[in-house]
């Protein structure tokens, strides 16, 4: 082993002080490249415009997917009411009415039961 | 009659560990029994405590002695000895096979999303690495080589395989305690950190909302692994072998054809080399060799290197909001210090407990996986200037 630095509090002082700002440039360095991701996205997209047929396709795709979930509209009560049925021990129940949810509510209800059971010491 | 009974009996106990049991196994095996109560009544990292703590105490209940006066030694270490089945588990862990592998694993598992979709938050994964320096600095007043020193300080990185990795480079010779300080801190992280995050930020500060990160793509995560892993490779070979299998773990696992591999590294193999990784941790715990004023040094300097860790995370983020239209909350700032994820879980709960509407466990994530490539360049560079690269 060969260290560039001398073995003394002095030494530690200097190793400390470089690693502690060299890791800050470095990661703000990782940081600056990651802020570029996005170009990726453009890139690509520019890329996928100029595929002969592909934005077409991509288009058409998207329309068969979006028609066959409309296809069967019972399908989502069907998932619905079992849900319902399930958390309510098979009790007898009746869905009246089943609408979108706006927001991010179900999501923070998930969120909050998963990461909230955590109990910490005050 | 009497006295040949009595000399059988004594023959007997002989055979038993009882006669070489203690104050400091029963020490031990005190502190085995906490790390399992914790895992098991408070979830404070199960995974890890309950190998941990039940390694511990197995390693702390002497059995008779091995030769005619020589050393007591339980079932554990015996396991654990040349030829034995943790013998092999620990040279894993020393012979450096362990820890690309749990890398590996935890990148399989992983995902960066949150830290590709908020890049002002990676500074998070430096500024809550303070730690790594106090601790390095105390070893060296407290005699440490400047080697050693390096290796205690990165128990500050919260790291575990980044700990075992920069110890055996630089002093192999405490590897059992750098590592189980490590671990347990790691793990007991739910405890030390809530204090000093609520010292240093107000209740507004703790209240601080924060809104929706934008979607990342599938072309990201992809090219996010590939462009890591020629970074790390190009300027930091210190370390390659351990962010390399990562950023490989990762990639299998967002490419989206490589399902089987990404399920077995994240799944099966990282569960197999947990238990290993544990029991060769717990196994080390023996009151002899663990209840030395060296170890407990250690182990003291580990605490004091959390400790500031997080509150140098903590300062950070309000020094960036002091920068920043839109403030972030500071206490995502000491899920800087790596420990993935059980850091930003213990940000994400704190903040949650003082308003029950605040979600911050993926903003968190951002500065928590941000905290193990700080932890991989401060040992990288760490390893460069010691002449062990």
């Amino acid at each position: 082993m060969h260290a560039i630095v001398p073995d003394t509090f002095q030494g530690a002082v200097i190793v400390s002080i470089i690693d502690f700002f060299l890791s800050f440039l470095i990661i703000s360095g990782i940081g600056v490249v990651l802020a570029l991701f996005p170009l990726l996205n453009r890139v690509a997209a520019f890329l996928n415009g100029h595929t002969p047929g592909h934005g077409t396709h991509g288009r058409q795709k998207d329309a068969a997917n979006a028609k066959s979930a409309h296809e069967d509209p019972l399908l989502p009560v069907a998932v619905i009411s079992a849900a319902v049925t399930a958390m309510l021990d098979g009790a007898p129940n009746r869905v009246v009415s089943i609408m979108p949810v706006q927001g991010t509510a179900w999501v923070n209800e998930a969120r909050m039961r998963q990461y909230g059971s955590h109990r910490l010491r005050r | 009659m009497l006295e040949q009974t009595l000399n059988f009996l004594q023959a007997l106990l002989d055979q038993t560990g009882a006669v070489n049991f203690s104050l400091g196994n029963l020490l031990m095996i005190m502190i085995g029994c906490v790390m399992i109560y914790l895992a098991i009544a408070k979830h404070y990292e199960p995974l890890l405590l309950i190998g941990i703590g039940f390694s511990c105490i197995v390693a702390n209940v002497p059995g008779p002695a091995d030769v005619p006066g020589g050393p007591a030694m339980s079932a554990l270490l015996y396991a654990v000895r040349d030829g034995g089945l943790f013998h092999y588990a620990y040279m894993g862990v020393e012979k450096l096979i362990i820890p690309p592998l749990i890398f590996l694993g935890v990148g399989a598992m992983t995902d960066f999303g949150p830290m590709i979709a908020n890049p002002k938050l990676v500074i998070l994964g430096a500024g809550a690495h303070l730690g790594i320096f106090v601790a390095l600095l105390l070893a060296k007043l407290m005699g440490f080589t400047l080697s050693e020193a390096g290796a205690i300080g990165i128990i500050g990185g919260a790291d575990g395989p980044m700990a075992i990795f920069v110890a055996v480079k630089l002093a192999p010779h405490l590897l059992g305690a750098i590592s189980v300080a490590a671990y347990s801190y790691m793990a007991l992280m739910p405890m030390i950190q809530p204090p000093v995050m609520r010292l240093l930020t107000t209740k507004a500060e703790r209240q601080i909302g924060m809104g929706e990160i934008r979607k990342v793509t599938k072309l990201e995560r992809i090219v996010f692994p590939l462009v890591i892993a020629v970074v790390v490779n190009l300027f930091f070979p210190p370390v390659a072998p351990l962010i390399t299998m990562l950023m490989l773990g990762n990639l299998i696992k967002e490419v989206g054809v490589t399902q089987r591999l990404a399920k077995t590294a994240a799944g099966g193999l990282m569960n197999v080399i947990i238990i290993i990784l544990t029991v060769a941790i717990g196994s080390t715990m023996a009151a002899d060799k663990f209840l030395t004023v060296q170890t407990l040094e250690i182990v003291g300097l580990g605490l004091v290197a959390f400790l500031f860790g997080t509150g140098s995370g903590v300062l950070t983020a309000k020094i960036m909001n002091l920068f920043l239209k839109t403030k972030i909350n500071p206490l995502i700032g000491s899920a800087g210090i790596a420990s993935v994820p059980i850091a930003a879980r213990v940000s994400h709960v704190v903040a949650h407990e003082e308003n029950p509407k605040n979600l911050l466990i993926y903003h968190a994530m951002g500065p928590n996986l941000a905290g193990v490539f700080g932890t991989a360049i401060s040992g990288g560079i760490l390893l460069a200037l010691l002449g062990a690269g």
